[in-house]
């Protein structure tokens, strides 16, 4: 047997067993409980990676139509806005808070967009003319960010998901492939030397039971010669010398 | 239990390696800040043919590593493509890379470093 | 009589200025323009009038290079122009490049404002609206140095004098200090066209004041409409606006007081141009003026811009049935500029694959 060698280090008495086969259901219920708990993990994570993969696409799409009113505004304005939009940001108006959900024990950080009011670093940006424009593209592109913060949510789950699956994965590959075939070897083993010892108990007390009733047939036999000795005058006294008997005797001392 | 609050509480803010349009479109968007001075950091970089590929390592190192505010890296995909190793091997949670396509090249999934290993994942 | 002597100084410019115009691509060239497949497509189409500028572009080259290109031909043959051009039309083409020249000084102060090294900014400057002192304005390193040493001995001072001072320039906006060089120039170069003898009761002085009324109006309508919603308050949009012009002075009041889309359909309802634009663009109707700026695609119909540049487009056009005048040359920079943003719509939709919305351009001949 494979993992005959691997045991635990314990004595095969009685207690350990007891413990022993405690440890072992603990085990089993543990695993059922992990691998159902991978196994939740799992659907959401496939769902999430399904979700990833449209929401990919779908950032491919809105992306798109965010550069395209961009370029609705180089058209209007008929001329670079950008450098003076890179000057003039100062303070985010778009930002991010993150808040927990909990899936089978783990909590999965989501992204939720805002936006603070009050700044408004382009306001005036395109007042001669494009100004609309440019704020259809703010809009568009401030969609298109709501995607983007959406998929991150989506990713960093991924990401998380992900670990924390290997984790339980390794966990009840552990439980199963390690914890428990050493359980059931140790076990096994402790059964093994118990039924051992008890086949020895088994015999030692049947060769005590043979030996007495061997001495008993003995003495009964010497009895029997006594009570005829002392009517033939011992003649057969000496022709045999008990040494099986004497033995015997020290063997009955235990 | 992956990731403690702390890890990401602080972090209110989107970052930007991109081209130009890209960086503009997404400024108009609202995210762009730049932190009081002196050291007056901001949260964007503007990447163009002459830009050296060192600078945009430093980048992403400064924004994946070094500031804590930031809770979403979005790099253009063609740029994510010049710094591949580095990306690819960023696999921490906070903050997200996202790779977005740019006006000159559409989105390719096949690229995409996180796609990837859903693809691996699922062994296809 | 006024024609007599035109052609002594001005003939050739203007004879010039017509060639220039009869190689503008007319609807049939734009047709062909949307059919193409590719931006390379699009560079063979373009290659019998801008052949030479787009010789060195790369295969496949982006939009903004192709439109830089485009760009960069406008610019050689207004060179051209300008150094064939004397006395009174030299001055005229002058004025044709201020409105180029706020662009880039607006650009330089913006740069100055954030402390950045202002030389790299001098290479996305406009190439008209160049000046000889423009490399000066890169040497401030603050803004009252700008304003005192530099700015004082660009074309552009008389236009700073009287309205902006430099306490001004690091609190105000840097949109308002354009948009009030804007204004103070377009105030200048129509009194310039009208008062100057040599413009005065000319074809040229009809014609750049239709068209300079039209866009001091254009601007006042913008500024209001973008305004909405911002911190400009309504006296400072007030300023802003031009001090001549179909609207002005009643039109331009209402147009101060006006809170909402409505309230400027109704201050420029007195003039016919403008309602028809405001009542086919959807905008008077108040209803779906502000669903009509939200989505990227969802707008159907053409936007006001669009009829101001449509409108713009038709008074170039108009101002090349008159003889013995300058005013075509404005026209023709006005309907390259024009054809300029029509290829660069044009390969952006084919470039993003945006097909259905290519027919956007706005074409006159």
């Amino acid at each position: 047997m494979s993992g005959a060698g691997d045991r635990e280090a314990v004595f095969p008495t009685r207690q350990s067993l007891g413990l022993m086969k405690n440890k072992l259901k603990g085990a089993e219920t543990g695993h059922s409980l992990l691998k159902r708990k991978s196994e939740a993990l799992t659907k959401r994570f496939r769902e999430i990676t399904r979700r990833i993969d449209e929401a990919k696409r779908k950032m491919g799409r809105v992306m798109q139509i965010a550069a395209f009113s961009l370029a609705e505004v180089t058209y209007a304005v008929g001329g670079d806005i950008g450098y003076q939009i890179q000057e003039s940001a100062k303070a985010a108006r778009f930002r991010v808070r993150t808040k927990q959900e909990n899936v089978s024990g783990v909590f999965l950080p989501q992204f939720e967009s805002y936006t603070t009011e009050g700044n408004n670093d382009f306001g005036l940006t395109g007042l001669g003319k494009g100004g609309q424009q440019v704020q259809r593209c703010r809009e568009t592109y401030a969609r298109a960010v709501e995607t983007l913060v959406e998929l991150a949510s989506l990713q960093t789950a991924f990401v998380i998901l992900d670990e924390v699956i290997k984790v339980v994965n390794r966990r009840v590959n552990a439980i199963e492939h390690v914890i428990i075939p050493r359980t059931e070897n140790t076990i096994k083993y402790i059964n093994s030397e118990l039924d051992e010892l008890d086949r020895e108990e088994f015999y030692r007390l049947k060769k005590v039971k043979n030996n007495k009733q061997r001495d008993n047939a003995a003495a009964e036999q010497e009895e029997l010669g006594k009570r005829r000795g002392s009517d033939k005058e011992n003649e057969d006294d000496t022709g045999t010398p008990d040494v099986l008997g004497e033995r015997e005797d020290n063997d009955v001392i235990f | 239990m992956a990731a403690p609050p702390a890890a990401y509480k602080d972090r209110h803010f989107l970052a930007v390696i991109g081209d130009e349009d890209s960086v503009t479109g997404l400024l108009l968007a609202g995210i762009g800040h730049v932190t009081p001075p002196p050291d007056a950091q901001k949260n964007f970089l503007v990447v163009d043919a002459k830009t050296e590929t060192a600078t945009i390592e430093q980048a992403f190192d400064r924004y994946t590593h070094d500031r804590k505010d930031i809770a979403i890296l979005l790099i253009n995909q063609h740029i994510a493509e010049r710094i591949r190793h580095r990306v690819d091997t960023y696999t921490d949670a906070f903050p997200a890379v996202l790779e977005i396509p740019s006006k000159e090249h559409p989105y390719d999934p096949e690229k995409d470093s996180v796609l990837r290993r859903v693809r691996r994942l699922f062994g296809e | 009589m006024e024609g007599l002597f035109f052609n002594v100084n001005g003939g050739f410019i203007e004879g010039i200025v017509r060639g220039y115009r009869n190689s503008l691509l007319t609807g049939q060239n734009y047709g062909n323009l949307t059919q193409c497949e590719t931006i390379d497509d699009v560079k063979l189409q373009l290659a019998p009038a801008y052949g030479d500028f787009l010789a060195s572009l790369p295969p496949n080259p982006s939009t903004s290079s192709l439109a830089n290109k485009t760009t960069d031909k406008l610019v050689a043959e207004f060179r051209y122009l300008q150094a064939q051009a004397t006395g009174s039309g030299a001055k005229f083409m002058e004025y044709l490049k201020y409105g180029y020249m706020i662009d880039n000084v607006a650009l330089l102060i913006t740069g100055t404002l954030h402390e950045r090294d202002t030389r790299e900014l001098l290479e996305r400057c406009h190439p008209l609206g160049w000046f000889e002192t423009m490399p000066v304005l890169c040497v401030a390193t603050n803004i009252e140095e700008l304003y005192n040493s530099v700015l004082i001995e660009t074309p552009l001072a008389p236009y700073f004098k009287g309205s902006l001072s430099h306490q001004d320039l690091d609190e105000l906006n840097i949109e308002i200090i354009r948009n009030t060089l804007y204004k103070n120039y377009l105030e200048d170069f129509y009194r310039f066209v009208n008062e100057h003898p040599d413009f005065s009761n000319t074809p040229t002085s009809e014609i750049m004041s239709e068209v300079l009324e039209f866009e001091a109006d254009r601007r006042a309508i913008n500024i209001t409409m973008n305004s909405f919603g911002t911190e400009l308050s309504k006296e400072d949009r007030q300023k802003l606006y031009p001090s001549f012009g179909r609207l002005y002075p009643e039109g331009t009041l209402m147009l101060s007081r006006a809170e909402d889309i409505e309230g400027v359909g109704l201050a420029v309802s007195g003039v016919n141009d403008y309602k028809t634009f405001f009542d086919s663009s959807g905008m008077g109707q108040g209803v779906s003026g502000a669903g009509n700026m939200s989505g990227g695609s969802g707008s159907d119909g053409k936007s006001l811009e669009d009829m101001f540049y449509q409108k713009e487009m038709e008074i170039s056009k108009n101002a090349f049935t008159r003889q013995f005048t300058h005013a075509v040359i404005y026209a023709w920079v006005k309907l390259r500029e024009q054809e300029i943003r029509n290829i660069t719509w044009i390969a952006e939709c084919i470039a993003q694959n945006q097909k259905e919305r290519i027919g956007n351009y706005i074409s006159v001949f």
